[in-house]
């Protein structure tokens, strides 16, 4: 099991970080704001923790990075997430649909062509050698579950309360929304920073994780994998995009393990191996046409919840 | 049942200054001018009547009033306050509610749901509080919760709590507009054609139940309606509107027989 552990540690790892990722989408989604902001703010969050332990916390080298100084950048990458949300999302939400995922799509450009022309963000090589909290990736785990479980916690407690219900309402009828008192701009932007904050701290603690950090963190692929992650898992309930972000992530390991297996045709090893992406796409296409509430729906819960009635129509056995 | 709530806003106004004052409203689509120069005021309490054949511009003047469109000229008063540049949930949250002529429900969300979302003005349950589910936010939750579902019980939708509000049939998802509209606890109710597609009997209770709400409630109730019987029954006054103007305010005998309506409703002999 520990054997386990450490050899997949990246995977697992990567998994919980997709996890939290998909929900940073989700969450402008409550609103029903289609937001591909989020590897902008991922790719923000990743650059101040760089930053900061490069080049502000100089530690000894051959020391463990200290663990609450990450805290510490986590913390100051979700507040700048969150001041960059609220400029950006005030404009940008007053655009409705495909277009508010257009102007964001083109945030997160923006955001990549600047990290590659500023001194600060080290251009085209990027920052490089972030020291590291932990000497295997496995104990990331540490840090990213506990930040998992609580920001389930969050989306799952916000659905049930005041703020979430305004979120729905906005969803559902933005007009009607307005008339019942729910002032839709600011719950839109509520909406947007929340999942902005998010996907910033998770940034911050990427960027140690994947040891450098450059212009290919937070780009256009990364925004369409959130979404194939929030669509595929299922849209309605925040254990969709958690589930979907950890599937999503794993498939493709899983499918590379799968091609190893003795007695599979030659043929159908290698594709399974290098036709990843094209597996990853079919899916993507299937799933959404079969399923376009994607696989975890909130009817599962129910149905589960609650017994199915007794038929009202009596059997003959049960008659007799 | 509920107890009559009165808002600090109902209660704020005095005898004599009216509940709502329409003041030279104008409202102009390209070239086509829906609501044309109409001024009236509704007094505190008042059951008052908006016809006017189709087309005439009644349920544009309801969306100017509730800011969902913005006027093109004039004022709107309510309550000594103008209100004539506010956004919607400004003026919502000060006591203006509303129902859609095309029923605007938050379809997929339980009933419950519906009526518990309209009660956000009144709600002060934050972002952190409510997610720690601090014991002062739970009792609010609670609240809401019961209220919703007291006014689910008052038009007689209490047993279809958790279905899905697009599944109820049209009458009920009138009912339940008028009930998501009432946890607005709003001093003005708007209702814009509620007896749409309902047969006489239905017609006769909706009557009868748009009296008792603005008894319990102390509400002053505007409302569009076709059907002239339950306007002529129903409202202390009556404004008639057409092509966007305004050709006959007054009591319902008066109106019913004013050369100028007749002329609107039947045309000219």
């Amino acid at each position: 099991m520990a054997e386990f552990f450490n050899t997949n540690g990246f995977l697992i790892v990567s998994m919980v970080l997709a996890a939290m990722l998909a929900l940073s989408l989700y969450l402008p989604l409550m609103a029903g704001q289609l937001s591909l902001a989020s590897p902008g703010f991922y790719a923000l969050g990743g650059y101040i923790a760089a930053v900061f332990s490069t080049k502000v916390f100089v530690t000894d080298p051959n020391q463990p990075f200290p663990i609450p100084l990450v805290l510490l950048e986590m913390a100051v990458a979700g507040v700048a997430s969150a001041g960059l949300a609220i400029i950006v999302g005030v404009p940008a939400l007053r655009l409705r649909g495909i277009y508010l995922a257009l102007a964001t799509i083109a945030f997160v450009e923006v955001l990549r062509v600047l990290s590659l022309n500023l001194d600060i963000t080290g251009g085209a090589v990027g920052i490089f050698g972030i020291p590291q909290p932990f000497t295997t990736q496995i104990e990331y785990l540490w840090v990213v579950l506990p930040l998992l479980l609580l920001s389930m916690f969050f989306v799952y407690r916000l659905e049930r309360i005041r703020v979430g219900r305004a979120f729905t309402a906005i969803r559902e009828d933005e007009l009607a929304a307005g008339a019942m008192g729910v002032n839709p701009t600011f719950n839109k932007v509520l909406a947007f920073t929340m999942g902005a904050v998010l996907a910033g701290v998770v940034g911050a603690i990427s960027a140690h994780f994947l040891n450098t950090w450059n212009a290919r963190q937070g780009t256009f692929d990364a925004s369409i994998s959130y979404l194939a992650f929030v669509l595929i898992g299922g849209s309605r309930t925040f254990l969709g995009p958690v589930l979907g972000g950890m599937a999503l992530t794993a498939l493709p390991e899983v499918l590379r393990i799968l091609s190893d297996t003795g007695g599979l045709p030659p043929w159908l090893g290698g594709f399974m191996k290098d036709g990843r992406l094209i597996i990853f796409g079919f899916l993507l296409i299937v799933g959404t046409v079969f399923l376009p509430q994607g696989f975890v729906t909130p009817a599962l819960f129910e149905r589960r919840r609650k017994p199915a009635p007794p038929p009202t129509t009596p059997t003959p056995e049960a008659a007799a | 049942m509920i107890e009559p709530t009165v808002s600090p806003a109902s209660g704020r106004a005095t005898g004599d200054m009216p509940m709502v004052e329409v003041r030279g409203i104008s409202r102009r689509f390209g070239g086509l001018l829906a609501v044309n120069n109409v001024s009236f005021s509704v007094q505190k309490g008042e059951i008052f009547g908006l016809i006017g054949p189709n087309g005439a511009g009644k349920t544009t003047l309801f969306n100017v009033m509730t800011g969902l469109i913005p006027a093109t000229a004039g004022r709107l008063i309510y309550q000594g306050q103008d209100i004539t540049r506010l956004p919607p949930h400004r003026i919502a949250a000060k006591g203006i509610a509303r129902t859609f002529q095309n029923i605007r429900l938050f379809g997929n969300l339980p009933a419950l749901q519906n009526v518990m979302i309209a009660q956000h003005v009144h709600t002060h349950s934050g972002v952190i509080t409510g997610v720690l589910g601090l014991p002062s936010d739970r009792a609010e939750e609670q609240r809401t919760r019961e209220k919703a579902m007291a006014l689910l019980d008052l038009v007689g939708l209490s047993r279809r709590a958790h279905e899905t509000a697009i599944n109820f049939p049209y009458g009920d998802q009138r009912r339940l507009e008028i009930a998501r509209a009432l946890a607005l606890e709003p001093a003005l109710l708007l209702l814009d054609e509620p007896a749409a597609g309902m047969n006489t009997n239905e017609k006769h209770e909706l009557s009868a139940f748009i009296r008792r709400i603005c008894d319990q409630f102390h509400l002053t109730v505007v409302l569009i309606e076709h059907h002239v019987p339950l306007v002529m029954g129903l409202c202390d006054r009556i404004a008639v509107l057409n092509f966007g103007q305004l050709i006959a305010l007054g009591a319902p005998e008066m109106v019913k027989n004013d050369p100028a309506v007749i002329e609107a409703y039947l045309g000219a002999e």
